[in-house]
């Protein structure tokens, strides 16, 4: 019996070629654009989740500033983690991590940059990061061990035994013996790095050999002391159903017994599996696009089932005869049933392994597009299962309905022809067109307005020239930087150079530590604080709008410059001339800027405060006169190399590094071009496919309306104008429905277009068009045919 | 072998009610070759349908071999026909995916025959239509006669009691036309009692009995001899 229906499927499917093309194209490029979207979806929820603890593990934040300055800290103090495991029984473990950033490490002749963190030893039990090479038990023997991955280990010893081999740092004297090697961090881990440094040996340098850092009493002599410095990443391992409300509240009673001035300081303990797609205070960190692109991939799934479901019971009809014969030679409804599910079946396994193979061509483009390193990896069964839950839902929802469709057809009435006439799904067909198009329309307009969007964050006037502007760290040229800049301006094509201690196109520095004249007791005001040199704010073109900029003269150091957004939030009437402190620098007012962008546009500008300062500043500048901009770059690593013999150069031009700031925004709006295109050709190929069919059902009565005297034209219209309904119908659902969507998207940035009601009348006359083309081919075919011919067919 | 009393079917539109049927009664015995006749539009094929047990009546008794069959639902009607009724149309009616044998062959897969069995009782019946040649073929590569005999041989390879024809050669040239309405005489002496509608004189000739129906009712009866 089942060889019987297969036999019969298959020929179906040859004898019809039009439509069983248009079909398996139409399942085929909805299943793989669908499973892409799945695939990268599903990625997104899986992070962290490999660490077996991870249910246990919170990462711990603090409620910093007020009003509008209200931030979280991610990072926070190190004694926190300390006296937690020392305090609270609810805490099994803590693991603290400072990020080093990008560093220079060298290996005999090998030279390459690493990212690294100082860590406690705990990172490599509460995680699965465990030592695949060392002592588990004391992954660092003293403060000069280092841990590697295995990647690093490949690239420094080959094939030697990395243990004990000694790494050093560039213009460093410290050397650094491997006592543990661990496996590379999985792309879905938030923690990645490369090498791991102890934390004490941080605490070593930085607090117990000459401590920088000072507190109102005097010299910190440890980092378990420090209260003031917000650097250390910390995670909690709990014990299982640990009431973390309470949790939050005793790590509150340990840092204001400890440090009773920064009372209230609410702190937060946030999951470690939502540290991905969350922010700490539980909002939307990315779990929006998640859900959106899930939702879009749901709705282009629903789209190519639509064709599958409308194309078989449009045509069901041209197979009423065979399936009545059948019902009156004996076959039961079951076997009638099975029969057109087994037909289903055979068309979605050709386009399944047609999509698969695509899938598997196409994988390293999209990764590419999307910026994940996804691999259709045969041994992950999340994939499989999230292919073949898809696969099954399609299936069931494209072959059930025509499945009873067919075989609840009574034989007699289909024999003799009478249900092309009385047809009752031809309203249902008609919806189902509705909803695919009101999908496509959405689509539509939502790439438009992120388009639009995306455009608007890239014209807006920042508030400073980011033009021709190469940027770079300086490392050895730091305490030299007068004479580098003397030497660099005598370049030709360098017009200017400046520096600053962050940033300009994304500054995270924050400070509460400030007093002002006036400043109200309740107040827990945060400021950026920036520390630049004379020339910062005319070389970015910053506008001044009261007062003067630097000088370069002595009395500067104790001169600040603040911008628009602080004078409002310090509420300061005449601010120039009045006194702010901000940490140690007890200063004057001399300028106000004017606001301008220094974070990404999704926030509010916040207040910032620039300090004049002649030798700190890890960031340079250079601006060039565009044209001779590689000649700058070429001179300016002569000069790098004077000073930095050992450090590769590296330089970004501002404009990239701001690009990057809206990598993921870009990275969506992309998609979502690529998303709309799919959803609207498969539908079109649907409507094709109608199209065809109604042309076809319609060939006699097209012959006589012509033999009557009916123009091409006439008979275009009375074809096309049926579906043009259709598509009006699916542009009124589709836009409030896109009006609501993007609303909620733009939302989230602080600086956002309007929706105007044009991008609807566009994306609607779009539509329009596009499914007026895809019909009239099929029309205009119809409508030009010799009448004869169609009157003879019937 | 079917007795119906006062058998009754109208069809209704909006509008309009048409009777088909009106009071209509008739018999026909094991073994009997009978021809309905009349002009179009007179029931005789909704009759057939109601017979065949395609379409059930309004009003009236339909007894079939002693089974009152009337007022059955689908589902049993599907399944005493399967068991006992053949059809053959005039447009044939062969299904355009299945080659001749696999024609042939259906309806025993419908009544769950296995494998082996059916077969040798497609084979068997192909060679008794002189179509064995042609099993490989589709329908479309068929001549009308030849498609028409492999209509019958669907017909009669389940080994009905009754095979009901609805104008068997009305798509076929005269010869073919004689050669089909041989084969039903063949069947018709080998036990299978037969209804056949039909518009040729010629053809009811070969019948035992004509009826003749006007607007829904018998208005003659003619015994042949």
């Amino acid at each position: 019996m089942i060889k019987n229906y297969i036999k019969t499927a298959w020929r179906n499917i040859r004898n019809n070629k039009f439509y069983s093309v248009i079909n398996i194209v139409g399942l085929t490029v909805g299943l793989v654009v669908g499973l892409f979207i799945l695939l990268w979806v599903q990625d997104e929820l899986s992070f962290d989740k490999f660490n077996t603890k991870a249910p246990n593990i919170y990462k711990i934040g603090i409620r910093g500033g007020s009003g509008p300055t209200e931030q979280i800290f991610s990072a926070i103090i190190a004694p926190v983690a300390t006296s937690a495991k020392n305090e609270l029984p609810e805490v099994k473990d803590a693991v603290r991590v400072k990020d080093f950033g990008s560093t220079t490490f060298k290996y005999q002749d090998k030279i390459f940059n690493e990212n690294g963190a100082f860590t406690d030893p705990s990172f490599f039990s509460v995680f699965n990061f465990s030592l695949i090479e060392g002592d588990a038990q004391k992954p660092f023997l003293d403060n000069n061990s280092i841990i590697i991955t295995k990647t690093v280990a490949q690239k420094y010893f080959g094939n030697e035994d990395p243990l004990g081999k000694v790494l050093s740092i560039i213009d460093q004297p410290q050397l650094f013996k491997v006592t543990g090697v661990i496996n590379d961090p999985p792309n879905n881990s938030s923690i990645k790095f490369d090498v791991f440094l102890p934390l004490s040996y941080l605490n070593q340098m930085a607090y117990v050999k000459n401590s920088t850092r000072y507190n109102g009493t005097g010299r910190i002599a440890s980092m378990d002391v420090d209260w003031i410095s917000f650097n250390y990443d910390t995670y909690l391992l709990l014990k299982p159903n640990t009431n973390i409300a309470k949790l939050q509240k005793s790590l509150q009673k340990i840092h204001e017994r400890n440090k009773p001035d920064d009372a209230p300081v609410p702190y937060i303990a946030q999951p470690l599996l939502n540290i991905h797609l969350y922010k700490a205070d539980g909002s939307d960190g990315g779990i929006k696009t998640v859900n959106t692109f899930a939702i879009v991939a749901i709705l282009i799934l629903i789209i190519a089932c639509i064709n599958y479901v409308n194309l078989s019971t449009a045509r069901s009809m041209l197979r009423a005869k065979e399936v009545s014969m059948r019902k009156i030679i004996g076959a039961g409804k079951a076997q009638l049933f099975f029969q057109f599910m087994a037909e289903t079946t055979l068309m979605f396994l050709i386009a399944t392994i047609l999509a698969i193979g695509l899938m598997y061509a196409l994988l390293p483009y999209y990764n590419q597009f999307s910026g994940k390193q996804l691999a259709l990896n045969l041994s992950n069964y999340h994939i499989w299962l999230c292919i073949v839950i898809t696969l099954i839902i399609t299936l069931a929802a494209s072959s059930i309905y025509p499945a009873i469709l067919l075989s609840s057809f009574e034989p007699l009435k289909a024999l003799k022809g009478r249900l092309t006439a009385g047809m009752g799904n031809a309203s249902f067909r008609r919806m189902l067109v509705i909803t695919q198009f009101s999908a496509s329309i959405v689509l539509i307009i939502s790439t438009f307005i992120i388009g639009k969007q995306l455009k608007y964050i890239r014209d807006k006037d920042l508030g400073f020239n980011k033009e021709n502007v190469i940027s770079l760290s300086m490392h050895g040229i730091m305490p030299h930087y007068d004479a580098v800049k003397n030497e660099l301006l005598k370049q030709p094509g360098i017009i200017a150079v400046t520096r600053s201690s962050g940033n300009i196109i994304d500054y995270n520095n924050w400070t509460g530590d400030n007093d002002w004249d006036g400043k109200p007791a309740n107040s827990n005001l945060l400021f950026h604080p920036m520390e630049i040199d004379k020339d910062f704010i005319s070389f970015f073109k910053i506008r001044m709008l009261q007062g003067n900029a630097f000088t370069g003269a002595i009395a500067d150091s104790n001169h600040l410059i603040v911008n628009e957004t602080a004078v409002e939030a310090m509420n300061m009437h005449e601010p120039i001339g009045k006194r702010l402190r901000i940490q140690t620098v007890k200063g004057t007012i001399i300028g106000v800027v004017k606001d301008f962008h220094f974070s990404s546009m999704r926030k509010k500008i916040e207040p910032a405060v620039f300090m004049y300062n002649t030798s700190n500043g890890w960031d340079m500048y250079i601006k060039t006169t565009g044209g001779d901009a590689q000649k700058a770059i070429v001179a300016t690593q002569a000069i790098w190399k004077q000073y930095n013999s050992n450090t590769p150069f590296n330089y970004t031009f501002l404009d990239e590094s701001f690009s990057k700031l809206y990598k993921t925004e870009q990275q969506t709006g992309v998609l979502f071009n690529l998303f709309a295109s799919i959803a609207i050709i498969i539908s079109c190929l649907g409507l094709f496919g109608l199209a065809t069919y109604s042309a076809q059902v319609k060939t006699r009565e097209i012959g006589i309306r012509k033999v009557l005297g009916a123009s091409v034209a006439g008979i275009v219209k009375l074809l096309a104008l049926e579906f043009m309904f259709l598509i009006l119908a699916a542009i009124v659902i589709a836009v409030p429905v896109a009006w609501y969507a993007m609303s909620k998207w733009l939302q989230d940035f602080a600086y956002r277009i309007s929706i105007e009601w044009w991008l609807f009348l566009i994306a609607g006359l779009m539509a329009m068009l596009i499914a007026f083309v895809t019909i009239s081919f099929q029309s205009v075919k119809a409508a030009i045919a010799n009448p004869v011919k169609s009157l003879r067919s019937e | 072998m079917i007795k119906i009393t006062n058998l009754e079917k109208f069809y209704r539109t909006e509008e309009v009610e048409t009777i088909a049927l009106n009071k209509l009664s008739m018999h026909v015995d094991t073994g009997e070759f009978v021809a309905i006749m009349g002009p179009s539009g007179c029931g005789k094929s909704t009759l057939l349908n109601i017979l065949g047990m395609l379409d059930d009546p309004d009003e009236g008794s339909y007894v079939f071999n002693d089974i009152e069959v009337a007022h059955f639902n689908e589902r049993k009607r599907a399944d005493l026909r399967k068991h006992n009724i053949g059809f053959v149309f005039q447009s044939f009616n062969l299904i355009d995916e299945l080659t001749v044998f696999e024609n042939v062959e259906l309806p025993l897969i419908y009544t769950g025959v296995p494998t082996g069995e059916r077969v040798k009782r497609v084979e068997e019946v192909l060679d008794k239509m002189q179509i064995m040649h042609r099993r490989n073929h589709y329908p479309q590569q068929l001549s009308g006669g030849q498609q028409q005999r492999v209509a019958i041989a669907r017909a009669v390879v389940n080994k009905p009691k009754l095979i009901l024809a609805d104008e068997p050669t009305g798509n076929l040239d005269s010869s073919n036309g004689n050669d089909v309405m041989e084969l039903l005489t063949d069947l018709n002496e080998q036990g299978t009692t037969i209804i056949m509608v039909t518009h040729s004189e010629h053809d009811a000739r070969y019948s035992h009995r004509i009826i003749r129906l006007l607007d829904g009712q018998t208005v003659m009866e003619n015994i042949m001899i």
